[in-house]
């Protein structure tokens, strides 16, 4: 895979839609190694769980793979991707009966796993208590602080992700990160 | 504050904390920063969520590779190879071509998987062109009766395990 990765880098997301389209299976592959990761993140980000989450980012690229006809350029192909999969995420959790727009009410529907001591230590680090203060807010507020932060999306494209105007995203973002920051202190 | 305010600062912060701002913007955010106690702390609690961002399962891409080409490798014979486009395609052309030798219950099943795809699919998408239909045809017209009737049975199988 490493060979034919080599020198994917200039080619544009554009054209390597393009192949693929046309049964490249390579090029969907570098498509695969360029986006998974933020499409894993949108997925944890709704999910909050990483087994359900991997599930997820597979048959979404599945999916993707097989409408790539449907994609039309309209944003960029890493925000389609980010879409089908935040789509994917709700589907299977409305699917097996946990998908809910609450917000630090139903965290309590996680899958707790048994803590041990080592992972407790590392949870005690800031960053980690901030990440699970975000698993606590609102779908809508975390996936926008997520895709803002972690991918560096913009206002427009997270309105993409989150199926709002970019208006919406916005108090989406700075509503969870002035909640986070009460919750932080 | 430093001719720049608040909301402004805040809008950038993300862009700014992991280094995809100008390098104007960026001082100019340095300096209000310096002097504003609260945007500097929202920048700290965004540095602290980029440290705990989530770590991607390394063998992630490879199990999405792996998926992606098994969905599409036995039926991957026609110009655009993935089974999701000749699955389809094969399922209308052996309904029409083996339609009268087999029994009605078989057509029905037939008709069904041919729908279900049906309702997944978009109409502009690729896997439904004509082409791709051209490709499941040619392929289906070099199969003994034998053949189809156990591709009848296995598109039953796909039908029901969807
Ligand atoms: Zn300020």
């Amino acid at each position: 895979m490493r060979d034919s990765l080599r020198g994917s880098r200039e080619i544009s997301d554009d054209k390597l839609v393009e192949q693929a389209c046309f049964g490249d299976g390579r090029a969907f592959g570098i498509l695969v190694r360029r986006h998974h990761a933020s499409a894993y993140r949108v997925a944890l980000s709704i999910t909050r769980q990483e087994d359900i989450a991997q599930d997820v980012v597979q048959d979404a690229f599945i999916k993707a793979f097989r409408a790539l006809g449907g994609f039309r350029g309209d944003s960029s192909f890493r925000t389609w991707m980010m879409t089908v999969t935040a789509n994917e995420a709700r589907a299977t959790l409305r699917k097996r009966g946990r998908w809910s727009e609450s917000s630090i009410e139903d965290v309590g529907t996680l899958e707790s796993r048994a803590p041990d001591p080592a992972e407790q230590a590392v949870e005690r680090k800031e960053s980690e208590r901030a990440r699970k203060m975000l698993d606590t807010l609102p779908e809508k507020q975390r996936l926008a602080i997520s895709a803002r932060i972690d991918e560096g999306l913009s206002f427009r494209e997270i309105g993409t992700l989150i199926g709002s105007s970019e208006g919406a995203a916005r108090v989406n973002y700075f509503h969870g990160i002035r909640r986070l920051r009460e919750l932080m202190e | 504050m430093n001719g720049i305010d608040c909301a402004k600062v805040r809008d950038c912060l993300p862009d700014f904390e992991s280094g995809r701002i100008e390098n104007h913007e960026s001082v100019t955010i340095e300096s209000h920063l310096l002097s504003c106690e609260d945007c500097q702390s929202e920048l700290e609690l965004i540095q602290m969520l980029r440290d705990g961002s989530p770590a991607v399962p390394v063998l992630l891409a490879d199990q999405i590779e792996n998926a992606v080409s098994s969905s599409r490798r036995p039926w991957n014979r026609s110009r655009w190879g993935p089974s999701v486009w000749g699955l389809p395609a094969a399922a209308v052309v052996v309904a029409l071509v083996v339609g009268v030798g087999v029994s009605r219950d078989r057509s029905e099943v037939i008709q069904d998987v041919v729908f279900d795809f049906g309702v997944d699919a978009d109409p502009g998408e690729l896997w439904l062109s004509d082409d791709s239909f051209l490709a499941g045809d040619l392929w289906i017209e070099n199969l003994s009766n034998e053949t189809l009737m156990e591709l009848l049975v296995e598109l039953e199988g796909e039908g029901a395990a969807r």
